[in-house]
């Protein structure tokens, strides 16, 4: 079942489309991944998302509601983390997170244990009481993220969940991530950090301005997988051998090993013959996949070029 | 859209909050309303301290080419600074909103806190009315305690000349319980409208406090005595001021939509 349905989604600000036509779904208990370079639009797609844009064309729906006149309910089943964790530095933890109760009309003492609950899952129980200029990085993220989630949504947005943060500090927010996922939250995040996104989801979408792409994380990258293949002596020998077979559209020479490009998988065993063959001597033949970041990459390029 | 006012509470008890432990704003809004009661004070100190002076019967004509000589120049000059000197202290409710409500609106964009705010279910009417109250509720406060105080000093270093308590009056009662209300959601629409247009909470500020040039430069002819103040005069000002205040409400709610907002802001 979706929890968001996006159909030509369509956004201009004047003249300047920052979405153009964008189709995707996201289905409930996943976590989603939304890709793009800076400027793309996946911060224009999930203010959309969220209630805070209208579309200029398109249409989209979240938990059933259009986001066209969904309005107050929509905003109640989604949770936002933005960018920055957006917090009220003179404020303490718990009035940050009574304030944003309040607002969501929630019954005080019961969001309460939840929030602190989620405070101390997160490692910030006993620091409620201290002002959130007083918090590290990575502890304002993870109180941000307690903020979204603190009237349990149906579906959290993330936008850069750990832009800025160190390495330590992203960890944790990326283990705070998973603990949601693995509670079965549907959550879309955006991220440039593509280590981060293998983690954490199983389908992307890339956008930029268009959609470029939307699948799983294994079937983008088992779209080119490369065979990467150790033999005695100098593998260039037998690259022209290789590269008559006609299902290889590309073969090429590194780190003394022979990378294969194949259509398919198990197009493998047929190259190792075509190399015992021609007299090789294999120590090793192992498939491998184009990195994730070099999938994302030429599909941007890709586009750029078209 | 309804309008709920508990979320609406939630803003104005949250922007309360963050005010009372923004130390430096209170200093700033600390220090207009002492200087406003401080120096007339000051000047009627100086007037009853030596009423005989015979530069004041000088003064005194200056303001009034017809003032007889059977009243005390210390005495009428007393009572035209007194009179005057509202003119000066609609300042402080226009001005105390401006600082306040230049924080809490242009101040949301700066921290990067909107944006969270409008991903909530609460309406930008419940926002504009929780930040408005805030912002007007500590204007109307500080213009009454100053009032307070003013009474109390000046009463204090004028008795030893007059014998009989010079304020409050009807036009002091009057001012400050209906004109300078209307002078503090005057400033404080100014500064949402301007907070509105700009990036920054200072320079919000800054243009939101030049609607006190107008006020200043009418003070200015009544000293230079051309104008002649009175309740009649002031009540004239805030009957436009009120008018003044229709405006802004129309321009506000009308500025106050969550797209504009977030597209421009954010």
């Amino acid at each position: 079942m979706s929890a968001i349905d996006v159909s030509a989604l369509t956004k201009r600000f004047g003249q300047r489309a920052a979405l153009d036509r964008v189709t995707f779904e996201v289905h409930s208990g996943e976590v989603f991944g939304l890709l793009g370079p800076n400027g793309a639009g996946k911060t224009t797609t999930v203010r959309i998302l969220t209630g805070l844009l209208s579309p200029t064309e398109g249409e989209a729906t979240v938990c059933g509601l259009s986001v066209r006149d969904g309005g107050e309910s929509l905003r109640r089943s989604v949770g936002l983390l933005t960018e920055n964790p957006g917090l009220y530095d003179r404020l303490t933890a718990r009035e940050n997170l009574l304030f944003f109760i309040k607002l969501n009309e929630l019954e005080p003492s019961a969001a309460w244990m939840r929030a602190a609950s989620y405070l101390a899952r997160f490692g910030l129980a006993g620091r409620e009481d201290e002002p959130c200029g007083s918090y590290s990085k990575g502890m304002r993220q993870k109180l941000a993220i307690v903020r979204a989630i603190v009237h349990q949504p149906k579906i959290l947005f993330l936008d850069e969940p750990t832009s800025g943060l160190d390495p330590e500090a992203a960890r944790t927010v990326r283990d705070a991530i998973a603990e949601l996922a693995a509670d079965g939250s549907t959550i879309v995040l955006c991220s440039h950090n593509l280590f981060e996104v293998e983690q954490l989801c199983r389908r992307v979408a890339v956008i930029k301005t268009k959609l470029l792409a939307v699948a799983t994380i294994d079937s983008l990258r088992k779209a080119d997988p490369v065979l990467e293949i150790h033999l005695a002596g100098d593998p260039a020998r037998f690259s022209s051998a290789v590269a008559s077979l006609p299902f290889v559209p590309e073969v090429s020479v590194s780190d003394s090993a022979l990378r294969v490009h194949l259509q398919r998988e198990d197009q493998a065993p047929d190259v190792i013959s075509c190399l015992a063959s021609a007299g090789a001597r294999i120590y090793s033949a192992v498939p491998t996949h184009t990195p994730f970041e070099q999938v994302y990459l030429d599909l941007i390029r890709q586009q750029e070029v078209g | 859209m309804a309008f709920h006012p508990r979320r609406a509470v939630a803003v104005f008890w949250k922007d309360f909050l963050d005010l009372r432990k923004n130390k430096g704003l209170l200093w700033t809004m600390a220090a207009l309303p002492a200087v406003l009661v401080l120096v007339p004070v000051g000047i009627v100190y100086g007037y009853a301290h030596d009423p005989g002076d015979p530069s004041l019967r000088t003064m005194a004509l200056f303001y009034d080419p017809h003032v007889q000589l059977s009243v005390n120049a210390a005495r009428f000059l007393i009572d035209k600074t007194l009179t005057d000197w509202f003119g000066l202290y609609l300042i402080m409710p226009v001005f105390v909103p401006i600082f306040i409500s230049s924080q809490s609106v242009a101040g949301e964009k700066e921290r990067r806190t909107l944006e969270p705010l409008l991903a909530s279910p609460v309406t930008a009417a419940e926002i504009l009315a929780g930040k408005s109250v805030a912002s007007l509720v500590p204007a109307v406060a500080l213009s009454v305690l100053a009032f307070i105080l003013l009474c109390v000093l000046v009463d204090a270093v004028a008795w030893p000349f007059t014998h009989e308590l010079l304020l409050p009056n009807q036009m002091w009662l009057f001012g400050v319980l209906v004109i300078a209300p209307l002078f503090a959601f005057f400033g404080n629409g100014v500064a949402v409208l301007v907070s509105a247009r700009v990036a920054e909470a200072r320079m919000a500020q800054q243009l939101s406090g030049l609607v006190t040039l107008p006020l200043i430069g009418l003070v200015g002819g009544q000293l230079a005595g051309l104008l002649k103040a009175g309740t009649v005069y002031y009540a004239v000002e805030g009957g436009v001021v009120l008018l003044l205040d229709a405006a802004l409400i129309v321009a506000t709610v009308r500025l106050f939509d969550r797209e504009r907002l977030i597209s421009r802001w954010v």
